[in-house]
């Protein structure tokens, strides 16, 4: 079920501004009272005794809320001093977890508190390369050529949870080399040119010859004494005119020069050899393809003892030949690429440069995702005019211009120009291009295609009607498969299913096969929700899930057959939603057994937008010998430790929850003979028994905080940078549309690309 | 006499027979090919880094006796035919990679700080800064010298998705080669690509094209960019341009290496007797000996003179169902003292350091001109940024220091140091080998003693 096109959706009401506005005069009051009241005498307590005048770090000296704000950089370590519990130190003041908790929230509301009417900084992206797939992916829609070696390029390095992030994507020399490399084989794949002629060489000592090792064959050389003959014999690989060589000399006697003939098939040459120093003799010949014979003779023996003597020396015998090059090529060896890219040819009227320009100038405005100036096309004109200088053709300096182009900084980053803040302070736009290039990146992982750059030509894509059409046509498009590969790939970290090597014995059903149809059951599962525009919280509480034959019998579903996945009801069962599926439940287990820790955090980290801090070293362990009982009994003897408490309290009831599944996801009823306790209670008093009412907490409850939490994983994705402080009021409002338009996916999408950060260039703070 | 012209052709093509077709050219310009034999009668040094994530189970690493006359402890046991080429290194710290403050992340800090003695900067992406690595910096200074300034090898790839280690960005996590404070250096994983690096002229897809024509037009392209980037970079903001630079950097690397193209020492037949690997093992224990392979191919052919090389990245959490070890690796690590846990972490420190015993043996097996192997020219450090995998710390680090430096190095000896001594000690010496001319190296306080 596809959402309409026609769907209007109204961006950033009037009406919320004017709003949000009074709130933020009040939030300011606010601030003021509740620094006065609760921060001020926190701070005295726990902090003014070390950090009062005169100290290293003064803190003492900012005397109101508006202070703290202006200072941010100083505060936001501090926090983080305190979120460790490396401050207030040991000998200091002990803090109890409650008070702590309570200075963090004051201080949070006064570091991390933004100001969304004036102008909040719309954050600047760092120059971003094309990872892995979005090469792939460019190359193959700008070109047609699928080149699948770009999987063997150095990974990209992950920040904030993706791979897309223009801080962290670094650009080695390695990987120039590759990029190199690829744009030679891509021009040579989507431009045909004939293939360089091949060359047949065979290169003899002539002491290897046939019948040589009759007569003395010294070193290097074969002396012919007396009439005879020896022979070259080859397997000739393509018919063409052939050169022999026969380095010779002769030891001379008698009233004529020493003859040496050679016969090859019906030819027969008879040739002087009137030297005693080496010299070559060359004859062409013509060899037909298979297996060929040339013979060398000495025809003219003369010898009178202790006079004269008439010997043949041979010292090195070449045969060498060039296959003729076709002048016409088949239209069966032109890649339809090729017309497409080659879409005009030197003749009549056009020049060579002429018909370069026009090429050169579609693709490399294409590969830029901007018109390419006429400086540019020039210069690629020039290049390709080199080529042809040398004796290239004209599709070989096309060839070397695109290679040009694919390894330029415009094709490889994603260039944006950089922008003024007026003198209002309003953050610019960036330009139609940059958004469409933006737009298509994050949906398609890929180039903006033909509609979009005319969309951005025209100066269209923020009309709100034409924009949320084109979304809603690209969300349906294949292409945003990959928007689902790569960001639910990631965002639920299916990625690392690759890394899970659940131990064999334990789990025999287990395999790479299905280990592939369970990424594929959750990437589809998240596509069909997309597709769908169902509300996002579907992910959670999904009745139905897409299974093939072979997946519903590791699942034991019955009815499914053949290989194709189709969508499959989950009503009355306890499965439904990511949580029940195998995926996620595998890639949060250890080898051997389920870890209500990992699956806890998992859900904190990537549902809830809460990753808990990390585990401090020298934890006790889980030791049987120690600790006894269930696992569950030996993890809460353990979360009796004060240190772990605070954090597992957390984790693992979330994670217990989900004990009814084993470690590659099947249904359990009892492990190690006891029966499974699915039941959790979270610090605040939540109570929940089995995934079942643990998902019911997560849609109802906390489902403001998931649809946040997605909010600002699909920003950062989006826009290939970490979420900052300042970045609240943009998921604040995206978040809000979302709400308004009952969660539906794509509002999301369209609030994301609403978003200021994602239509506006700011600065780094 | 005139001979035919085909001397460097049969030369490069000894072995594949002498009948075969070659497209025009293909053969006649592998001139980098033909032996540039060292200008100096010495042979040159070389070094290589050799890292393990996690850290040791040291009961079973630290030899209890000093001296030449220490026994061996079953993980170092492993490389008991090489005792007399090299010296364990005891007492040695990165201080860098303790907290400082930013609490946990250790694993990501072990091996950011690894080769570079720096405390990286705790972010998840904006603004990474880190340290130079020992390995660029040297490179850096006498890379020249060699068609590769330096090789950065691994074993497993960046990681995918996720958090890397709490809230530092994977790119800490999984490179340790630094050329700058924010450009980390990716490492190559497939062995088949590192040999077609090393060794292009010789596979298929290079002879598509005759190697010389591609060669000139490398060149033009690579011009008509770098002048494309420059112009970009002046109009771009600070942010960016520190990008751009790595582009830059790197084109005019790449265009360094087309006009050294002939530097390769090579033996007479042109080319390594090693047949083109198919990509990479699905086994890591192949998968390593293949890679270490590599190494030493680098090393023989002077390709290059300096070699980082990662068994895994930090905190990597396989399992090793080859040895069977079904648990993962990092999981094993905080091993709470458990001992099961802890022969498990023992049983991976062996599968590790058998791989380097077999490149140290294969390093001992190839003479070199002045009478010396390989092995005795180089110096090797293998080891970990964390000691005990469950205490975090980075001090008394596990370390090995390998090959003779063309016999400036006393080796078979267990040497324990005042425990805390810099790391970066004992780097700062390995760079003077190399003819760098360094005061200090990251935390380095000076020259580490008692090596020669």
């Amino acid at each position: 079920m596809y959402f309409r096109k026609s769907v209007g959706l109204k961006l950033s009401c009037a009406a919320f501004v004017v709003a949000a506005c009074g709130v933020v005069r009040a939030d300011d009051a606010k601030d003021a009272a509740a620094f006065r009241a609760q921060l001020a005498p926190l701070l005295r307590t726990y902090c003014y005794d070390c950090h009062g005048p005169g100290s290293e770090v003064e803190l003492e000296k900012y005397r109101t809320a508006a202070e703290i704000k202006k200072d941010r950089g100083v505060w936001v370590r501090a926090m983080a001093q305190v979120r460790l519990g490396t401050m207030p130190p040991e000998d200091g003041e002990t803090l109890a977890a409650e008070t702590r908790n309570q200075l963090l929230t004051l201080l949070d509301g006064l570091v991390n508190s933004v100001d969304c009417v004036s102008n909040p900084n719309a954050g600047k992206v760092a120059l971003r390369r094309l990872n892995r797939a979005e090469y792939r992916n460019t190359v193959r829609d700008l070109t047609g050529v699928d080149y699948e070696a770009s999987e063997g390029f150095p990974g990209d390095d992950v920040g904030y949870g993706f791979d897309n992030i223009g801080d962290v994507l670094s650009m080695p020399p390695l990987l120039i080399e590759k990029y190199l490399d690829a744009a030679e084989v891509i021009t040579g794949e989507a431009i045909y040119t004939p293939p360089p002629s091949r060359v047949f060489e065979v290169d003899q000592d002539p002491s290897k010859l046939i019948g040589a090792s009759k007569y003395g064959a010294g070193s290097g050389r074969v002396t012919l004494s007396s009439h005879g003959t020896v022979a070259l014999e080859c397997d000739v690989p393509f018919t063409a005119t052939y050169t022999v060589t026969i380095a010779a000399s002769g030891d001379q006697g008698g009233d004529e020069p020493v003859k040496m003939r050679v016969d090859s098939g019906r030819l027969r040459k008879v040739i002087e050899v009137p030297k005693e120093t080496v010299e070559d003799f060359e004859l062409r010949l013509r060899l037909v393809r298979g297996t060929r014979r040339v013979e060398i003779s000495f025809i003219n023996d003369y010898y009178v003892p202790k006079k004269a003597d008439r010997n043949l020396h041979l010292h090195h015998v070449n045969l060498r030949g060039v296959e003729k090059r076709a002048l016409i090529t088949a239209d069966a060896k032109i890649p339809a690429s090729h017309q497409k890219l080659i879409f005009v040819t030197p003749g009549g009227k056009v020049s060579p440069d002429q018909a370069s320009a026009e090429i050169l100038g579609r693709f490399a405005s294409r590969a830029f995702r901007r018109p390419a100036s006429s400086q540019e096309v020039e210069r690629l004109v020039e290049l390709a005019a080199q080529v042809r200088a040398d004796s290239g053709r004209f599709e070989e300096g096309i060839q070397v211009a695109i290679q040009a182009v694919l390894v330029s900084p415009h094709f490889l980053f994603k260039v944006e120009t950089p922008k003024a803040v007026d003198a209002q302070g309003k953050m610019p736009l960036v330009t139609q291009y940059e958004l469409a290039t933006r737009i298509s990146y994050f949906l398609w992982s890929s180039m903006p295609d033909d509609e979009l750059l005319l969309l951005a030509h025209r100066g269209q894509l923020r009309e709100p009607a034409r924009l949320l059409d084109k979304i809603a046509r690209m969300l349906r498009d294949p292409r945003a498969n990959r928007f689902v590969k790569n960001f639910a790939g990631q965002w639920l970290q299916l990625r690392n299913l690759d890394q899970v090597r659940p131990d064999a014995r334990k789990f025999d059903v287990f395999n790479d096969e299905i280990r592939e149809l369970m990424r594929r059951e959750t990437l589809t599962f998240f596509a069909g929700v997309m597709r769908g525009n169902l509300p996002v919280t579907t992910l959670l509480d999904g009745q139905f899930t897409y299974l093939n034959e072979q997946l519903a019998k590791f699942y034991g579903v019955a009815g499914v057959q053949g290989p194709a996945f189709r969508r499959v009801s989950l009503e009355g069962t306890p499965r439904g939603g990511l949580l029940t599926q195998a995926s996620i439940l595998t890639v949060t287990s250890d080898p051997t057994r389920t870890s209500p820790v990992k699956r806890g955090k998992w859900i904190l980290e990537n549902l809830l937008n809460t990753p808990p801090p990390p585990a401090p070293p020298n934890v006790p362990e889980l030791e049987k010998a120690r600790l006894t009982g269930t696992l569950r009994e030996r993890m809460e003897q353990h979360r009796a430790n004060p240190a772990c408490a605070a954090c597992h309290n957390m984790m693992d009831p979330l994670g217990f929850a989900l004990e009814n599944y084993d470690a590659v996801g099947l249904w359990r009823d009892r492990e190690g003979g006891e029966e499974i306790d699915a039941s959790g209670k979270l610090p605040d008093g939540t109570k929940f028994r089995g995934v079942g009412e643990l998902r019911e907490m997560l849609v109802t409850e906390r489902k403001d905080q998931f649809t946040r939490c997605l909010a600002e994983k699909l920003l950062i994705y989006a826009i290939g940078r970490g979420t900052e402080y300042y970045d609240k009021c943009a998921v604040d409002q995206i978040v809000l549309e979302a709400q308004q338009h009952d969660y539906k996916f794509a509002y999301l999408i369209a609030g994301i690309i609403n978003s200021d950060p994602f239509q506006k260039q700011g600065y780094r703070e | 006499m005139k001979m035919p012209n085909t001397l460097s052709r049969r030369t490069v093509l000894r072995g594949l027979g002498t009948t075969v077709a070659l497209p025009v050219l293909a053969a006649m310009s592998e001139t980098r090919l033909l032996s540039a034999a060292g200008r100096e009668n010495e042979m040159p040094l070389r070094m290589g880094f050799f890292y393990v994530p996690n850290g040791m189970h040291m009961p079973d690493w630290t030899p209890t006796k000093d001296g030449t006359r220490f026994e061996l402890p079953p993980t170092l046991a492993r490389l008991a035919e090489h005792r007399k080429s090299l010296n364990v290194l005891s007492g040695l710290a990165l201080d860098g990679a303790k907290a400082h403050g930013d609490g946990g992340g250790d694993h990501a800090r072990s091996v950011a700080s690894f080769l570079t003695g720096a405390h990286p900067r705790k972010t998840n992406g904006a603004d990474i800064q880190n340290g130079v690595s020992v390995d660029q910096a040297t490179a850096e200074q006498v890379g020249d010298a060699t068609r590769f300034a330096s090789l950065e090898l691994g074993l497993e790839a960046s990681a995918q998705a996720g958090n890397c280690d709490s809230g530092y960005s994977c790119a800490y996590a999984s490179n340790m080669s630094w050329r700058g404070a924010t450009n980390p250096v990716a490492k190559e994983i497939d062995p088949a690509a590192v040999f077609d690096r090393l060794f292009g002229g010789q596979t298929e897809k290079s002879t598509r094209r005759a190697r010389s024509v591609r060669e000139k037009y490398r060149k033009s392209v690579l011009d008509f960019v770098l002048e494309d980037a420059k112009d970009l970079h002046r109009k771009l903001p600070a942010v960016d341009q520190r990008k751009l630079d790595e582009y830059l950097y790197s084109v005019r690397d790449v265009e360094k290496r087309l006009a050294g193209a002939d530097r390769l020492r090579l033996s007479e037949d042109g080319v390594p007797d090693y047949p083109r690997p198919s990509g990479v093992p699905r086994e890591l224990g192949q998968h390593a000996e293949l890679m270490l392979d590599m190494v030493a191919l680098a090393m023989q052919t002077d390709s290059t003179r300096i070699l980082s090389f990662m068994f895994t990245n930090a905190g990597s959490n396989r399992s090793y169902p080859e040895i069977e070890v079904s648990q993962g690796h990092h999981s094993l690590s905080h091993h709470g003292k458990s001992k099961e846990k802890q022969a498990n972490i023992a049983k991976i420190n062996r599968f590790q350091i058998d791989r380097f015993s077999y490149l140290l043996k294969r390093l001992d097996s190839i003479l070199e001109d002045n009478g010396k192997t390989l092995l005795d020219n180089s110096m090797l450090v293998y080891g970990s940024g964390i000691s005990d995998g469950d205490r975090h710390n980075h001090d008394d680090l596990p370390i090995i220091l390998a090959g003779k430096a063309g016999g400036r190095i006393r080796t078979g000896r267990h040497i324990r140091y005042k425990n805390g001594t810099p790391l970066c000690n004992l780097y700062l010496w390995m760079m003077k080998q190399m003819g760098v001319k360094e005061r200090r190296f990251g935390d380095s306080t000076g020259l580490l003693h008692n090596l020669g």
